[in-house]
């Protein structure tokens, strides 16, 4: 294989990171693996840009940007959207980074689903078809005989899947417990820096773009829950969905809780526990000084194991390029594994 | 010197031969040993009691060894070893009975509350962060209690990592 064409399915803030790192990291990935990266389409939720020659990523990420919508790209521009985009132009791998839906999981699920049909590798970022349907999907995949990665659906550029199953592949995983969630871990790293209130924060954190306008699926831990799930399946053999977790949010937490727990030199952090007997997001106490004492955006996990004992990870949970390094070392790993 | 100490065992096969392994190896003597498989304590354990001979170094070692090999040393020549479990409530705590919330911590055997420190919010939810004292093995049955409070009195609890 010397050149992979991708087709980029949601182009939203991952999606435009996807495009915006492989613009940036073309070379490099020819270089590691002797295949050129080529974006043969890109969608958002109503329109498209197609082209089997290829769209220059740059100006999609403008295009989208400036217009709003990606049917008016120069020339290539189309009004096909969701599943018909994949019968329209020829690909090898499917980036799917649509937004996620903890309800019933589409388009992601249909879209993936199809890729497989069609033979097609797929990397994804989206966590709804993994929480609600893990066995499924993988199941799926493995019985096409394609590659299916979803790196970056836990802890955005924070490495964990792929490094729990290659680096730490002589070890058996007892459990992991970990901050998943950067929104939440910046509104209670400010509530604990400042001692103000809840509410105080979450506004802020609307007004700065860290948390959404409805910020119900981070601060309710449902963010967090469906990477318990991702986690319990992927590292620990767990056969669990959304509905086995255990979740508390942190919307009842307030200043005084904060700084009771200070004044014992503790933290409140929202912890998702993955452990063959509990899997659970919940508010935590956790030692000060100690690995879970991370703050702001990062997110971290500490992975039990028989052999290594505890091993601890930190990166940035989100952000779009961020997030799109996760999806683009998938990529690279897919082709190493090609060629 | 001499120690006494008891440790708690897991109720399956083998588990007393385990225990008594590292005393040959580390060159300590044994001189008794007390082992009562009909009495279990309130997590299902059953306790050992021992008394050793030996060099200090040695009889350390063994101790040690003990601990890695996930033996809970409940007691050391007469003292029982404690182990604290910080927790936070947050809800009505004084209107749902703040008296009966401790008593049944409290009642717990060889559990003791240590300090309480609570914010009082009016006529809201109040919150307050307990420190707990619990002999060494009994942190699941303070949690499991802590739980159950927590359900009954609709408490949000912010447990340890």
């Amino acid at each position: 294989m010397d050149e992979c064409k991708v087709i980029i399915m949601g182009f939203g803030s991952v999606g435009q990171g996807v495009a915006n790192a492989l613009s940036m990291k073309k070379d490099l990935i020819k270089d590691k693996t002797g295949v050129a990266v080529k974006v043969v389409a890109a969608a958002d939720s109503s329109s498209s840009a197609i082209s089997q020659e290829g769209l220059d990523e740059e100006l999609l990420v403008k295009t989208k940007n400036e217009k709003g919508k990606l049917s008016v790209y120069p020339e290539f521009g189309s009004d096909l959207n969701g599943a018909d985009v994949l019968d329209a132009v020829e690909y090898d791998c499917l980036i799917e980074a649509t937004p996620t839906n903890i309800v019933d999981a589409q388009p992601a699920l249909s879209l993936t689903l199809k890729a497989f049909e069609q033979g097609k590798d797929v990397v994804t970022s989206n966590k709804g078809h993994l929480a609600l349907k893990f066995k499924e999907v993988v199941g799926a995949a493995e019985e096409a005989g394609v590659e299916f990665k979803y790196e970056a659906s836990v802890g955005g550029s924070m490495p964990i899947i792929n490094f729990t199953k290659d680096t730490l592949a002589s070890c058996e995983i007892k459990s992991i417990k970990g901050i998943l969630n950067g929104t939440t871990n910046y509104i209670l790293s400010r509530m604990t820096s400042e001692g103000s209130e809840y509410e105080v924060i979450l506004k802020e954190s609307q007004e700065l773009g860290i948390a959404e306008t409805d910020p119900t699926q981070d601060v309710e831990g449902i963010d967090a829950a469906c990477k318990t799930v991702i986690l319990a399946n992927s590292l620990l053999g767990i056969d669990a969905t959304y509905s086995d977790v255990k979740v508390e949010g942190i919307s009842n937490i307030n200043s005084q809780a904060i700084e009771l727990a200070k004044k014992d030199d503790y933290l409140i952090k929202l912890i998702a526990e993955v452990s063959p007997d509990n899997l659970q997001v919940s508010p935590r106490l956790v030692k000060r000084g100690s690995s879970y004492d991370v703050s702001g955006t990062l997110n971290m996990a500490t992975i039990k194991t028989d052999l290594a004992d505890e091993v601890s990870v930190i990166g940035l949970g989100a952000g779009s390029l961020e997030t799109a390094s996760a999806m683009l070392t998938d990529l690279i790993s897919i082709l190493k594994n090609k060629n | 010197m001499r120690i006494n100490l008891v440790l708690e065992l897991l109720d399956s096969p083998g588990q007393l031969v385990k225990a008594l392994e590292p005393i040959s190896v580390y060159g300590a003597n044994l001189v008794t040993v007390i082992h009562k498989r009909d009495y279990k304590n309130e997590n299902g354990k059953v306790p050992v009691q021992l008394t050793l001979e030996g060099e200090h170094e040695d009889l350390k070692k063994v101790v040690d060894r003990f601990e890695e090999l996930g033996f809970s040393i409940i007691e050391l020549d007469g003292v029982v070893r404690k182990e604290k479990i910080t927790t936070i409530f947050f809800g009505h705590i004084v209107d749902q009975d703040l008296r009966d919330t401790m008593d049944r911590i409290n009642e717990l055997e060889g559990v003791v509350i240590v300090a309480f420190d609570i914010k009082l919010n009016g006529e809201k939810e109040s919150t307050a962060l307990i420190n707990v004292e619990a002999d060494i093995g009994k942190k699941q049955i303070v949690f499991d209690k802590i739980a159950e409070i927590a359900e009954e009195k609709k408490l949000l609890v912010i447990n340890e990592v």
